[in-house]
Formats: structure tokens, sequence, C-alpha cells
């Protein structure tokens, strides 16, 4: 019963929401348009369970004295943006948007930088012409790197058209190959959901 | 100076390359691609009053690269009178996305609910997507600020994908990839990309095929697109530390692999 | 200087720091930013979509087919204790299910059809350059990702091809990202050299 239900009503959603593409009935656009925004309203309620979560684990956490500090200051920084935004809104101004410009844009931003020291970091130590296709993989980066590095005009056009070329022609088409790939994959792990061979988002009892 | 690793040398001459040509404060001419001119001539072909809906599709991570971009085209899209609708598909952007409209629109006078409204947040975006194309007004019962859909004179006449001229998705991952598949596929609608660089290559094979109609993407983008509209901003700012930071690239690949040779050999001997 | 680019130039540089080593400032940052980042989405998730699309028009307009959806977001909240945690299910197989749905003619026509339809092209282009955008490397790089049969004469050799097709790919995908990442720290230098120390103007 436990998975039944769901196996059905998966069944259900999917064959509905399959059925709609090909009618315009009013009824069908009707059913169509309400379960989209059933399907946004639930995916909602989602993301707060997933905070829910994070609240009650570092609750949990810190009642155990596991990096009680860090987890301290989580908290507080989660409980600090519900709190301004009750309190004076969300819009331009407020200590919501504050908060947002002045700490949290400019750490994530920050986390992310980081990684421009990694890549560099790894093209030094990984990037290693072993073989004919890494070295395939090294020459176009090569040349798409230098081609977008044209310093006072000492890379004449040349080296901006073959790197489009490269990104045009071969580039592009094992793109697309990859692209047809994943779309045939998708297709058929769609069908297979709907009809309820493929399980495993009903994890285990 | 012992406890440097050679992973700390190589973080530090990035940081010194980046650092030095940023105080140089030179700004270079770029070489407008045909995907950014044609991103460009697309809006500037739109006859004033047209409706844009830009998609604020990325997170606050990507910020730097996709805020020279975003702020290039806005002002374009301002510059040439045309109508704006802002959404967002992740809740980063969405903030980000309503300071971003809202600073550009200032700059050029614009009213809001008149030329530009911001709609804000929803989850799920294959389901908004598809929403929209039904009905923006049900998608979006009110805006960002919370006014009421009915009360914004811009949106009386927007229905769904139909009374909007073209998407403009700004992200930094795969969503517009939806934008394309979905919003595109099922509704008809001209879907456009300001990307970051990362993700030009995933979308070149919908470019091909004429699923998108243009893109452009990155910093390097964004000083193309300053270049064509004849301002200065960050993508110009950024060109010769970026054009720096790709040349000492090329020079760890080459070091690493001489000295990848170099031990071979020795090791052959 | 503002307080609030104080704040934040203290914390970029904190961040950081995680150049050097792990230390107390990062982790002090890491965390604040997880737990602000956290809050924020709650506050727009809830203000931003809840209210709009849920609360107010059940609540303030009684639109009672909202009923439906409440229920189901509702009990995805089951997974919070074992015993309800089935209850759950049901309101992902809704996404799950209609997800599928629409994705079946999205992915057929738009990702599969169009894209293969733009392979029967010619091999040679109008002004003689070689197109490869065509049906050889298509097959090439998807006979690569074919594991029913093991990777042997023509196959292989095809494969092969594929595979050569594919470095390309990665490899300009490596110099796209590359610049990406590039662009994100220049940004984050741009601020703490001109807003933060005032270095440039």
């Amino acid at each position: 019963m436990n998975r039944k239900v769901p196996l059905a009503v998966c069944f259900i959603f999917g064959v509905v929401m399959f059925i709609q593409y090909f009618s315009q009935h009013p009824t069908a656009r009707f059913v169509y348009k309400s379960i989209l925004d059933y399907w946004q309203i639930i995916f909602a309620f989602t993301l707060i369970l997933g905070i829910i979560s994070f609240v009650n684990n570092n609750i949990s956490q810190i009642k155990r004295g596991n990096n009680t500090f860090y987890r301290i200051v989580a908290i507080s920084g989660f409980l600090i943006m519900p709190v301004v935004a009750l309190g004076w809104g969300i819009k331009t101004g407020s200590p919501f948007m504050w908060m947002f410009e002045n700490v949290q844009a400019p750490m994530q931003s920050t986390v992310f930088a980081l990684l421009a020291f990694f890549v560099a970091s790894a093209s030094y130590r990984g990037f290693r012409a072993r073989s004919i296709p890494a070295t395939i993989l090294l020459l176009s980066a090569l040349i798409i790197l230098l081609s977008r590095s044209n310093i006072g005009g000492i890379f004449s056009d040349y080296l901006p058209n073959i790197a489009d070329w490269i990104r045009n022609y071969p580039s592009m088409s094992a793109r697309r190959a990859i692209l047809i790939g994943i779309g045939l994959g998708s297709l058929t792990t769609s069908l297979r959901v709907i009809i309820g061979i493929e399980r495993t988002w009903l994890g285990k009892d | 100076m012992k406890h440097l690793k050679s992973r700390h040398w190589i973080f530090l001459g990035l940081f010194l390359v980046i650092g030095i040509t940023m105080i140089l404060n030179v700004k270079l001419n770029v070489r407008v691609s045909p995907y950014t001119q044609k991103m460009f001539d697309y809006i500037d072909s739109l006859p004033p009053g047209s409706i844009l809906l830009i998609s604020f599709d990325h997170e606050a991570s990507s910020l730097p690269e996709i805020r020279p971009l975003a702020l290039a085209v806005l002002r374009h899209a301002f510059k040439k009178d045309l109508r704006l609708i802002g959404v967002s598909l992740l809740s980063e952007g969405t903030v980000i996305g309503y300071r971003l409209m809202q600073k550009t629109a200032k700059e050029y006078h614009k009213v809001y609910g008149k030329d530009y409204v911001y709609l804000g947040f929803r989850p799920q975006y294959v389901a908004a997507i598809l929403s929209m194309g039904e009905s923006l007004k049900e998608t979006y019962p009110q805006d960002y600020l919370g006014n009421k859909y009915d009360q914004l004179n811009l949106l009386k006449s927007v229905k769904n994908y139909n009374n909007i001229d073209a998407v403009i998705s700004i992200a930094d991952g795969s969503l517009t990839t939806h934008w394309i598949e979905y919003g595109h596929g099922r509704y008809g609608v001209k879907i456009l990309g300001a990307v970051t660089a990362a993700m030009v290559t995933t979308y070149d094979p919908y470019l091909a095929s004429g699923q998108m109609y243009a893109m452009t993407g990155g910093l390097r983008g964004a000083a193309e697109y300053e270049e064509l509209l004849k301002i200065s901003g960050g993508g110009a700012r950024g060109m010769l530390a970026q054009s720096s930071a790709h040349l000492y690239v090329i020079f760890l690949i080459i070091v690493g692999n001489l000295s990848y040779f170099i031990t071979k050999r020795k090791g052959r001997k | 200087m503002d307080i609030g680019t104080l704040i934040a130039g203290v914390l970029t540089l904190a961040i950081l720091s995680f150049l050097y080593r792990d230390n107390p400032f990062y982790k002090f940052a890491e965390s604040l930013l997880i737990g602000v980042s956290i809050g924020y989405i709650l506050v727009i998730t809830f203000n931003n979509t809840l209210m709009a699309l849920l609360f107010e028009p059940l609540f303030k307009e009684s639109d009672l087919w909202l009923i439906i959806p409440l229920l189901l977001g509702l009990l995805m909240w089951g997974r919070f204790h074992k015993k309800t945690a089935f209850l759950s299910r049901i309101s992902i197989a809704v996404m799950i299910g209609s997800g599928a749905g629409v994705a079946i003619p999205a992915m057929l026509k738009e990702r599969t059809l169009k894209q293969m339809s733009n392979t029967v092209v010619s091999l040679v282009n109008a002004s003689g350059m070689p197109d490869f955008t065509g049906i050889i490397v298509i097959l090439g790089v998807i006979s690569y990702f074919y594991f029913s049969r093991e990777q042997k004469g023509a196959l292989g050799k095809i494969a092969k091809v594929g595979t050569y097709f594919l470095m390309i790919f990665f490899g300009t995908t490596f110099g796209y990202t590359v610049m990406s990442r590039m662009s994100t720290f220049i940004g984050r230098m741009e601020f703490l050299l001109s807003d933060f120390l005032k270095l440039i103007h």
C-alpha cells in the first residue's frame, strides 16, 4: 500500500501531463494549469522541508556539543533573515536587502571565486599531454584561451576565427551528440517512471 | 616561507597577475563576436514599447560575472524604450534581478508599473515556465512588492508569451535549456541567453539549430556588449585582467607539461 | 567607507583566507553564509511564492481548489517522522509523475528530434570548410557511449573518432570555464580594490 498508492499517483499524473500536450480543450487546459500550480506549491513546501531539516540537524549537533560555536553562527544567520524581513519587509533599503547585498552575496561570490585558484592549480598539475586524446583536449583549450586574450593585437584575427570554428563545428557537434544521448535517456527514464519500472524515487521501506 | 606549498605560489601568482593588471586600469578594445552582435542587433531592432521578459536564472555566486552582462543588456533595453518584465527561477536571482532592474531603470528615468515590473521568484522552473505560457497572471497573481497583477499598467495587455517579444534568460547554469525546451518548444517564444562563459558551449547546439535565437556569454560578452553600446562598464574594465589571467593559465599548463616530460625522460634514463 | 562595504570586505577576506588553509575566520564566514542563505530562501519562498500562490488566494479569496496542493505540501512534511515518512511519497509522486509527463514530448521533440534533424547537413560548407555537424561525429560520440557491445573493430574505430571530438568539446569547455572562474575572481578583486581599499576608481 505504501508503494502502490504513490506508483498509481505517479502514473495518473504522468499520463495526464503527457496527454494534455495533445489537447487544447478548456478542461484539459484547466487540469494542466492546476497541476502546474500544485507542482510549484509542493516544491515550495519541499524547500521549507529542507530548511527545517537544516535547523533540526544543527540544534541536535549543538546539543551534542559538536562544533557548537559555528553551528550557533549558522543558526543565528538563519534566524536574522526572516526576523528582518518580518520587521522591515524586503524592499530596497530594508535590512533584509542590506544583509543580502553586504553579507550573503559577497561571501557567496567569493566562495565561487576560489575556484579560479583551483582551476589555475589544476592547470599546472593535471593538464598533461599524456596521450592523443589528452593532447587534443589540451590544444583546443589552449586555442580557446589564447583567442580570448588578444592583448594589444598580439594575436591576429586568425586565432579568434579558428577558435570560433572549433566552437561552432567539432565542439558543437560533440555536445549535440551528448545532448541527443541525454534526450533519449531522459525519454526512456520518463517512460519507465510513469509505468512504474523505475522506482528508485520511492526510496526504501 | 618553508610552510608555503607549490599551490600557494600558484595562488599568489594569480592574485598578483589579476591585482596588478586591475590597478593598471587599462581598457582594452575588444573584437565584437558575431554571437554578441546578433543579440545586440535583435534588441536594437525592436520598436519602442516592445515587451521583453528578463529571467534572472542565476545564483549570487556568479554575480561578479553576470552583473556586467545583465547591466549591459538591461541598459540597452531601457535605452531603446523597451518595456521589461522581470522574473526569477532561482531564489537567489530574485533580489539581484530586482536591484539590477531598479538601478538601470533609475538611470533611464523609467517608471515602475509602466515601463518595467518585477514579478519575482517561482520555484520548480519547468512548472513555472509552462505555467507562464498558459497565464502570466495566474502564475504571478502579484508582483515582488505585493502589488496585484491588474494594478500594474504594463501587465494589462500581457496574458502569456504571445504578448511578449522575447525572453532573455540571464543564467549561470542550465536553466536556459528549460526556457528553450519548454518555453520555445511548447509556446514558440523567442529565447535569448546572457550566460556565464562556462555555459556557452552547452548552448551551442541550440544556437546552431535555431531553437535559441542569440546568446552572449561571460565577462568578455559584457565587454563586447559595452563596446556596441559605447559605454564603459565592468566588462571592459576587467578585460586586461581577464586576458592576463588566461596567459597565466597557459603559462602554468606549459610549465606543468615541460616538467612532466623532463621527469618522464629522466625516468627512462 | 560605509559599514556595509566594511563588513562585505572583511567577510570577503575571511573567505579568501581559505586559500592559505582552513582556519577559524573562514569557518565563521562559511557558517554565517550557510545560515544567511537558508534564511534568505525561507523568506523568498514564503513571502514571494507561498503567500502569493497559496495562502492569499486560499484564505482571502476562498479558492478552495488550493486545499489540494496545501495537503500535498503538508504530506511532504511527513518525512519529519519515520512512521509518517511514507506519506511524502504521494507528494513526490505528483512532482515526479508531472515532470515525467511533460518531459516526454520535450525530450523527444526539442532535445532529440530537432537536434538530430540538424545533423543531416552537407559535410563541406559553401566556403569549402569541413562541417562536422554531420552524422559522422554524432555516430562516433554515440558509439562511444554504447556499452552493450565491446568496442572492437568498426565500432571501436568509430568510437575512437567520437572520443577525439569529445576531447575537443571538453577542451573548449575547459577554456570557457577558465574564463568564467577568472571573471568571478576579477569581480571580487574589483570590489576589494575599488570599494574596499579605494586603490582604483
